[in-house]
């Protein structure tokens, strides 16, 4: 099952919701612009009728106009400005009216423009402005009407109202993009959650610790938590098998003296197949103990390699092998391998014991390195291998299931080690003579 | 030959006993630890074969004890544990060998013969050339009074050089003494050892007489 992504569903979310308010800032800002020509409009139509109501007189009843407004488009037919003022007894009107005139308005009020929309002459749409005028007290009021085309504003409207879309689309892309970012840099941390999680998939060691977001702060806790008992549960079972293949040691060797007698009673054929099994129980055993150990080589140890080299070498000199054999050593006092101690000791003994059992006189052991790579060395002055049983002892050591009894298990360890540790060994041909065993890791910048 | 044989599974040990036994050695047996450092401690033993997993008290621990009370038989630990930190940590603790079960009897003989061997046959007990003092029983060293654990190779190096102190000493006679033959080829496995001992003993305490060979000044170390 998939929750699809939290970016995604962030950014579809925070690019809908700006969208939206942007429409919505469109219709507004459109709708405020349409009212605010309108206002022009208004403002500019009692400025032109001003000199129209200055000289209005009444004779006989009917309105009589001194003079009339100057915009020339009172006095274009269907020009778009209109103005009518009336009473019972007549109107007169302005040129552009031709020889229409205004919606009629039975009456209006006195103290305030009154404003309408109202179909017009000529089809025109118009905005209405109307308002009664008593020229003297004892005289009827005159209802004086302004109208303007509405269908003149429309252009300026448009115009407004595309150019407001298209500021609008920009400004939601720059919004979407800061969204973008936005959301980048929420999700960063969680990416280096999802990064350190990672790290402790490999290595049940690590712990995510570090300085997070304060929200993030209860996931990190939890998920150490988790590390810490999943870290428990395995050191549990690999206490629980080392300590059964152990146990199951000692039955083993009570089942090899037995074995023994066997032999010494006469039944050989019986102690052929004892021993026979001993020895496949002893190999799954030993591969068990070492796959239980591999299983756990935890990643960001170290361990300074030339008091450990010392101390193995120390007991591989109490051997046959080991006894007979210099050891040369050149390694610093501060070089480093990247493996946990015990983990190291397990890759480097059984490569000091084969390198000692083969050895005429010297073992050389370095620990160098070279470029970005850690080298440990171990080379003999043995016999050594031709290129073709090289390649045959690293495939037969290949496999801890496949590799038998002596030193194919030690090679086949040491080289699961090495590559459970992100290393890598090789077989070569030593200076001294003999085999050279090369194992390298790529130090981290 | 005494050998104290320190098992608690009653078939490996009947097994060891009977094995040590055909091999011409007398042998007793302590089933737990607390038994075995009494026996170790009172009785005089060529040998000791031990199991780390014991009940009352620990192989390790066991075989520490003696060594703290000056007890040196050699000691062969033959435990279930194979791992190289419990063969480095039974080492450290003073034993001599190591073996992981299961075991070859013949194979366990020969080793515990090669302890003998190398605990025996030194008739001189200590030779001190300056600060140095080399127990030939034990085949240990020490510098100023501090205890120096050498391998057996370095160890018949030393012994040699200081048999012969004040004395250039070719490497090819040291070859020869060391390896039966003298062999040019040995120089750098000599080398190697010399470098160890530098090592372990100081920068200054075996010389270079370019030309003539090692030496080990007869005064100072």
């Amino acid at each position: 099952m998939t929750g699809g992504s939290l970016r995604l569903r962030l950014l579809a979310g925070a690019g809908v919701a700006i969208a939206l308010a942007l429409l919505v800032a469109w219709f507004a800002m459109t709708w405020l612009f349409d009212g605010h020509v309108e206002r022009r409009v208004e403002d500019e139509l009692l400025v032109q009728v001003r000199p129209l109501l200055a000289d209005l007189q009444l004779a006989r009843g009917v309105p009589v106009a001194g003079s009339e407004p100057a915009d020339p488009r009172f006095a274009v037919p269907a020009g778009g400005l209109y103005w009518q003022a009336s009473t019972g007894a007549g109107a007169i009107r302005s040129v552009s009216l031709w020889d229409s005139h205004l919606p009629a308005a039975a009456s209006a009020p006195a103290d305030r423009w009154r404003i309408r929309r109202a179909a017009g002459p000529f089809g025109q749409h118009l905005l209405l402005m109307e308002r009664a005028i008593r020229l003297q007290p004892q005289e009827p009021p005159v209802i004086v009407q302004l109208g303007y085309d509405l269908a003149k504003l429309a252009p300026a409207q448009r115009e407004f109202g595309r150019e407001m879309a298209l500021f609008l689309v920009l400004l939601w892309a720059v919004l979407a993009l800061a969204a973008w970012a936005q959301v980048g840099l929420g999700l960063r941390p969680l990416r280096r959650v999802g990064q350190e999680v990672e790290r402790l998939r490999r290595d049940a060691s690590a712990r995510l610790g570090g300085t997070y977001p304060r929200e993030l702060a209860p996931l990190i806790e939890s998920i150490d938590a988790l590390a810490d008992a999943r870290e428990a549960d395995l050191v549990r079972a690999r206490r629980r098998a080392a300590d059964l293949a152990h146990g199951l040691k000692t039955p083993l060797a009570a089942l090899a003296a037995q074995s023994a007698r066997a032999r010494e009673g006469g039944a050989a054929a019986m102690a052929d197949g004892l021993d026979s099994s001993i020895a496949a129980m002893r190999a799954a055993i030993d591969g068990e103990l070492a796959r239980t150990r591999i299983s756990l080589v935890s990643e960001g140890r170290s361990t300074v390699a030339l008091p450990l080299i010392e101390r193995l070498i120390a007991v591989i000199e109490q051997t046959g092998a080991g006894e007979r054999v210099a050891f040369s050593l050149a390694c610093d006092e501060s070089a480093t391998l990247p493996l946990a101690s015990d983990d190291a000791a397990e890759l480097l003994g059984p490569l000091l014991e084969n390198a000692a059992r083969h050895a005429r006189r010297l073992v050389h052991v370095a620990v160098e390195t070279v470029g970005d790579q850690r080298m440990l060395i171990v080379g003999d002055d043995g016999p050594g291998l031709d290129s073709a049983q090289r390649d045959e002892a690293i495939l037969r050591g290949a496999r801890l299931d496949s590799g038998g009894e002596g030193h194919g298990l030690g090679l086949a360890i040491a080289r699961e080690l090495a590559e459970a540790s992100r290393g890598d060994l090789a077989l070569a041909r030593s200076p001294l003579g003999g085999l050279e065993v090369r194992v390298g890791w790529t130090l981290s910048a | 030959m005494r050998a104290l044989v320190v098992e608690d599974d009653p078939v490996v040990a009947s097994e060891l006993v009977r094995g040590l036994a055909a091999a011409g050695f007398v042998v007793d047996l302590a089933g737990d630890g607390q038994q075995a450092w009494f026996n170790g401690d009172v009785e005089d033993y060529d040998v000791a074969i031990v199991d780390l997993g014991l009940p009352r008290l620990d192989g390790l621990s066991v075989i520490k004890r003696w060594r703290d009370a000056g007890r040196g038989f050699p000691v062969l630990i033959l435990s279930a544990r194979g791992d190289w930190t419990d063969k480095v940590a039974g080492i450290e603790a003073g034993a001599d060998d190591y073996m992981a079960k299961p075991w070859a009897m013949e194979e366990l003989v020969a080793r515990v013969r090669g302890l003998l061997r190398r605990a025996a046959g030194r008739s001189s007990p200590t030779l001190e050339v300056g600060p140095l003092r080399i127990d030939t029983h034990r085949m240990t060293a020490t510098l100023d009074g501090a205890f120096v654990k050498l391998s057996p190779l370095e160890y018949r190096l030393l012994d040699y050089l200081a048999h012969h102190a004040g004395r250039a000493v070719p490497a090819t006679e040291l070859s020869d003494h060391l390896y039966g033959d003298g062999d040019a080829e040995n120089a750098n496995a000599i080398e190697a050892l010399v470098a160890r001992l530098r090592r372990k003993l100081g920068a200054d305490t075996i010389q270079t007489r370019r030309g003539f060979g090692y030496i080990l000044p007869a005064t100072a170390a």
